[in-house]
């Protein structure tokens, strides 16, 4: 059974076929008289769409922008509060990047100069920005409760089990942080973007189906 | 001398977003002759679309700021043009009946006979565009009067390309049939 390319005719006949389905389509109008007279009667119905005049005369195009801009009304100014708007709207991801990138480089200095101090490089130089060895409560308690009866491993595990919490603690925060400012980015970049493709169009009413 | 048009279409809008009239004038000027032949194919009537023509042209005035330059100011003006017609439309529902007689067309060597067959060619093409519903309408006048691209009518409409398509192929299919009569007239003057 032949199958027709009747949908894609009026694509065709507007040239917005790609390539190969406009090889496709004058292929089969090669085969096939059934489409080549439809392709026919939808030229003949542009041509007649197009060769039919308007039924009356319009104003000169001199003469229309002569009155338009005779009776153009004032434009609304912009309110003081409204232009605030716009320059706070425009400070939200400049803020942001800024909040994340003094954290970023907050949590890596630390980070250096907690591994740097840990090889003993530094010996005591830094040792007022390093305070005392981080703790948790259940590890300070634990260590004051039955610290006198651990023995050397027992005690190592709980200073490994005291430094996994605190890797997790760590690793959360910042975690948390960096899901807030991609969140608080991203919905301004969303929110951009839906402004973009929804700039001002005064008549509201976009034809519907 | 060159044309006042020769400085480009961006310079006049950024000119015309600071409140430069004579430059809006100079897009209106460019633009005057395509809003007008869309938005009379939308209305149906030469005042009508002399209105809804006017409304657009002040609308996009008074929204200009607002324009985002790099974008095409044809689709946009375009798109306020549809909606001003529609709103035209709305606000002016009834169809004054139509006398062929009175109906006044471009000048023509033709006799009589010649004019009133073209009248009556012109009418019936009117009406069938008009009987259209208004989202079918406005795509088949975007493409064959505006001259836009499927994604441009995609754009300018809101609306996915593949709506475009589907709503472009039922309006020339209602078109067909409407206007089958003057199809086959045409058929046998081209022999």
């Amino acid at each position: 059974m032949v199958k027709h390319i009747t949908p894609w005719l009026n694509a065709y006949l507007d040239g917005e076929l790609p390539d190969a389905q406009l090889r496709q389509v004058e292929k089969h109008l090669a085969e096939c008289d059934e489409c080549q007279a439809k392709l026919e009667q939808m030229r003949n119905l542009s041509a007649l769409l197009h060769e039919t005049a308007p039924t009356g005369e319009f104003l000169p195009t001199g003469r229309f922008v002569a009155n338009l801009t005779l009776n153009l009304p004032r434009r609304p100014e912009h309110s003081r509060p409204r232009k605030a708007l716009e320059i706070g709207w425009w400070l939200i991801p400049v803020g942001a990047l800024g909040v994340w990138l003094f954290f970023q480089i907050t949590f890596s200095l630390s980070s250096v100069i907690f591994t740097v101090s840990e090889t003993g490089l530094l010996d005591n130089g830094l040792s007022w920005l390093q305070g005392n060895p981080l703790q948790t409560r259940w590890f300070s308690l634990a260590m004051d409760l039955f610290g006198g009866q651990l023995g050397f491993t027992g005690k190592f595990i709980l200073s490994a089990l005291n430094d996994l919490s605190l890797f997790i603690q760590d690793m959360t925060s910042r975690f948390i942080w960096q899901v807030l400012f991609a969140t608080l980015y991203l919905g301004w970049l969303a929110s951009w973007w839906w402004r973009q493709s929804n700039q001002a169009i005064p008549a509201s009413a976009v034809p519907q189906s | 001398m060159t044309s006042p048009y020769a400085e480009t279409e961006a310079i006049l809008i950024a000119k015309a977003q600071k409140g430069d009239r004579d430059a809006f004038g100079e897009l209106v000027r460019h633009h005057h002759p395509g809003v007008v032949n869309v938005v009379y194919r939308m209305c149906g009537d030469v005042e009508l679309a002399e209105d809804a023509a006017q409304d657009a042209f002040i609308q996009a005035w008074l929204h200009l700021p607002s324009f985002r330059p790099g974008t095409s100011l044809r689709n946009w003006i375009y798109r306020i043009a549809v909606n001003a017609a529609l709103d035209v439309l709305r606000r002016e529902p009834k169809t004054p009946p139509v006398d062929l007689e009175t109906l006044s067309m471009p000048d023509s060597l033709a006799g009589p006979e010649i004019v009133l067959l073209e009248k009556e060619r012109a009418f019936a093409v009117q009406q069938a565009i008009l009987s259209l519903t208004e989202a079918n309408r406005s795509v088949l006048t975007l493409r064959e009067y505006g001259g836009l691209s499927y994604q441009e009518i995609a754009a300018t409409l809101n609306i996915p390309l593949g709506t475009v398509m589907s709503r472009l192929n039922y309006a020339r299919d209602r078109l067909r049939e409407l206007l089958a009569p003057q199809l086959i007239n045409m058929e046998i003057a081209n022999g």
